[in-house]
């Protein structure tokens, strides 16, 4: 906006004449709406922060401030409120954590699974994204990233008992594997690490696959084309070139699915079995069973949210060490 | 920072459309709780009818705001919640759960001068001493259920699931579910100890003593067991699927797995098991208690709805002559032989403190060992 126009403001030049009865054109040759629009576009500065005041305060409201009362509630000795108490202040919630080995397993064990599935994730997702980014006709790709995204269209418990229905006793793959006459009993992939596995894997594959597609598709061919004609081998290019260009996409592909990783519970609940117990699990039963312990709970919550921030943070960290010096 | 070029106009307009967009909640908002014609009830899924839904909303004019619950101690979080002023008219507590949701001031006395089809219950039900509490009743008991051997006819033999040890022979190893707490119960009683463990409450050492048994004999069979589950859908599946052959479950999900005609059938083994009632309870300061009233007088008011609750739910009825209403099949998938009958208790919720204190960490224990 100029000087001119913002000295305009308000005024009745503004307004196409055929429009000064309407409501819009009372609104707008009111002198208080010329003043307040004057003041709010006067600088760059105040556009940017209208603009970003509705993201900033939803995400302050529907994000941080839950995780703030989830911390308050993880200190207080008493939550929900109960009529005629006043909840005190402890440490007793957090200090369950470290008194009781119990805790402690499925707590390791959920960050245990949560790296093996990133990198699973990682592995399984990367060449399916470079065959999208560098082998499929430009004009065909969103037609490809549409169907990958069709699945998604539907909830995550339906996606999760459609993995049931893959690897159950009945399920296609063992009737699939009984009728080419390989197995005679059917093999019991449900309920198991894999089909834990199986399924955290396909619920985020596309968290990895986008970021990475995005990265990879930006790396120019000719960086590709001029290694190969410096003697470069297909595994040497990749190495050198293409691995290390789509680093960003790895670091943030790997950071979503670990932390969504972290935080599953439906599927642990439909796919785990006796053994494959999270820590999501154990959180859900303090806000289950009756009594005083969502405080608990809201400590557990607090603690793997930490842990799950610190370790991306360090991940974050040794990606962005790791990237120095190898396009030198 | 881009240059960010601002029209006026437009940015009234898009003001004025946010503003609506935002004040929307409020125009499309469902019913509040407290309305004139509503009645808010927080139940299991298929307890209610949807005949007889559609029938009382038609006669009433009444309309029914249902929201579904699988677990006690949710349900009971959630209302602690929303005290004083729940936003709910009549939930849905188990027999035994009655006196922690009592303690806590959260149920309302069941005025039962205010039901003229209160006599429909069977007095089993309906007067039994778990019923009432502080001399008072305090809900209006709907269906009763059991915790139940349920197996695959196919695989496993009658003979066979005259027994609990059933679930421990090595023949079906990872073949085998139960829902975890519940079965420390069983357990305790398969072992010969109380499981409501009434008995201990002067001793507690000994109640300690009796779950640390129990934990350490069901982590020694971890590897007889394919899944800890939780809700009657997921053991319906399991048995669909055939990934298990036997189950501690409650009667009301096999019940429906036989009334579809598939090979399961369900016992009371000889060692005993647990019996529940589902009641219907008004909370404190309900915002719609007359409609509450209205609805538990109607679901009690013919044994036909009694019996399509059984057909619908699985669990069995406790409204007189329901049985009569249903067919052959459904009465043999709903029903206990007198024998079976025999060993038979109800959940007691006196010990509750106690034993839930221990067990609800033995509980974890296993799921970790």
């Amino acid at each position: 906006m100029t000087q001119t126009d913002t000295q305009r403001a308000g005024g009745r030049d503004t307004v196409p004449r055929s429009m000064r009865r309407s409501f819009w054109g009372a609104v707008m040759t009111n002198g208080a709406y010329g003043s307040v629009t004057g003041f709010l576009f006067k600088s760059q500065r105040r556009q940017f922060l209208l603009l970003a005041s509705l993201p900033i305060f939803w995400i302050l409201f529907a994000n941080i401030g839950p995780i703030l009362q989830m911390v308050r509630i993880s200190f207080l000795d008493s939550y929900p409120p109960t009529v005629g108490y006043q909840p005190q202040l402890t440490l007793r919630n957090w200090n369950n954590f470290f008194a009781e080995r119990i805790f402690i397993v499925p707590y390791f064990r959920t960050l245990a699974y949560s790296v093996v599935f990133t990198v699973a994730t990682l592995i399984i997702t990367y060449p399916v994204a470079y065959f999208l980014a560098k082998h499929v006709k430009r004009s065909s790709q969103l037609l490809f990233l549409l169907l990958l995204l069709i699945p998604f269209w539907v909830g995550e418990i339906v996606r999760t008992y459609a993995i049931m229905i893959l690897l159950g006793n009945n399920g296609a793959v063992n009737l699939i594997l009984k009728s080419l006459g390989l197995i005679e009993r059917p093999i019991p992939f449900m309920y198991t690490s894999f089909s834990l596995g199986v399924g955290i894997v396909y619920l985020t594959a596309l968290y990895m696959l986008l970021p990475l597609y995005s990265a990879l598709e930006k790396i120019p061919n000719t960086y590709l084309e001029a290694a190969a004609d410096l003697g470069a081998g297909a595994w040497t290019r990749f190495r050198r070139v293409t691995l290390p260009l789509s680093k960003e996409g790895i670091a943030s592909g790997c950071t979503l699915v670990f932390l969504i990783s972290t935080g599953y519970y439906a599927a642990p609940v439909l796919l785990g079995g006796p053994s494959t117990t999270v820590f999501a699990e154990t959180i859900a039963g303090f806000f289950h069973v009756a009594g005083d312990q969502w405080p608990t709970g809201a400590a557990f919550s607090t603690i793997m949210l930490i842990s799950a921030l610190a370790i991306t943070g360090l991940f974050l960290k040794l990606i962005g060490r790791s990237g120095k010096g190898l396009m030198q | 920072m881009t240059r960010i070029t601002a029209n006026r106009r437009a940015f009234i307009k898009t003001t004025a459309a946010g503003a609506a967009l935002l004040a929307a909640p409020a125009i499309f908002r469902g019913t509040p709780a407290r309305a004139a014609g509503v009645v808010n009830v927080w139940t299991y899924a298929n307890f209610l009818p949807p005949e007889f839904k559609e029938e009382f909303q038609k006669e009433t004019g009444i309309q029914i705001q249902e929201r579904l619950v699988d677990d006690q101690g949710k349900q009971f979080n959630l209302l602690t919640a929303e005290q004083p002023n729940p936003t709910v008219d009549i939930v849905t507590v188990a027999g035994h759960r009655f006196l922690q949701f009592i303690d806590a001031g959260l149920l309302a006395p069941m005025d039962t001068a205010r039901l003229k089809n209160w006599g429909n219950i069977n007095p089993v039900f309906s007067e039994s001493d778990w019923a009432i509490i502080k001399d008072q009743k305090w809900g209006a008991p709907i269906l009763s259920g059991a915790e139940v051997l349920a197996y695959n006819t196919e695989i496993v033999t009658p003979e066979e699931a005259k027994s609990w040890d059933v679930m421990f022979d090595k023949k079906y190893e990872g073949q085998t579910a139960y829902i975890i707490q519940d079965m420390m119960s069983v357990m305790m009683l398969y072992k010969g100890y109380d499981g409501n463990m009434i008995e201990y409450m002067d001793n507690p050492e000994k109640a300690a003593e009796i779950v640390k048994e129990t934990r350490d004999f069901m982590i020694a069979n971890k590897s007889m067991v394919r899944k800890f589950y939780d809700s009657g859908a997921e053991i319906q599946q399991m048995f669909v699927n055939q990934d298990v052959v036997l189950a501690h479950a409650w009667n009301g999900p096999i019940s429906k797995l036989i009334m579809d005609g598939l090979p399961v059938a369900m016992t009371i083994p000889k060692e005993g098991s647990y019996g529940f009632v589902y009641t219907f309870n008004i909370p404190a300061n309900a915002p719609n208690a007359d409609n509450a009233y209205t609805l538990l007088d109607s679901l009690l008011a013919r044994p036909e709805i009694g019996a399509n609750m059984t057909r619908t739910s699985g669990f069995i009825s406790t409204i007189k002559g329901a049985e009569q209403h249903l067919s052959d099949l459904e009465k043999k998938a709903s029903s206990f032989t007198e024998e079976e009958l025999k060993g038979l208790q109800f959940f007691r919720a006196e010990a509750n403190d106690m034993k839930y204190k221990l067990v609800d960490p033995a509980v974890e224990e296993i799921k970790a060992a």
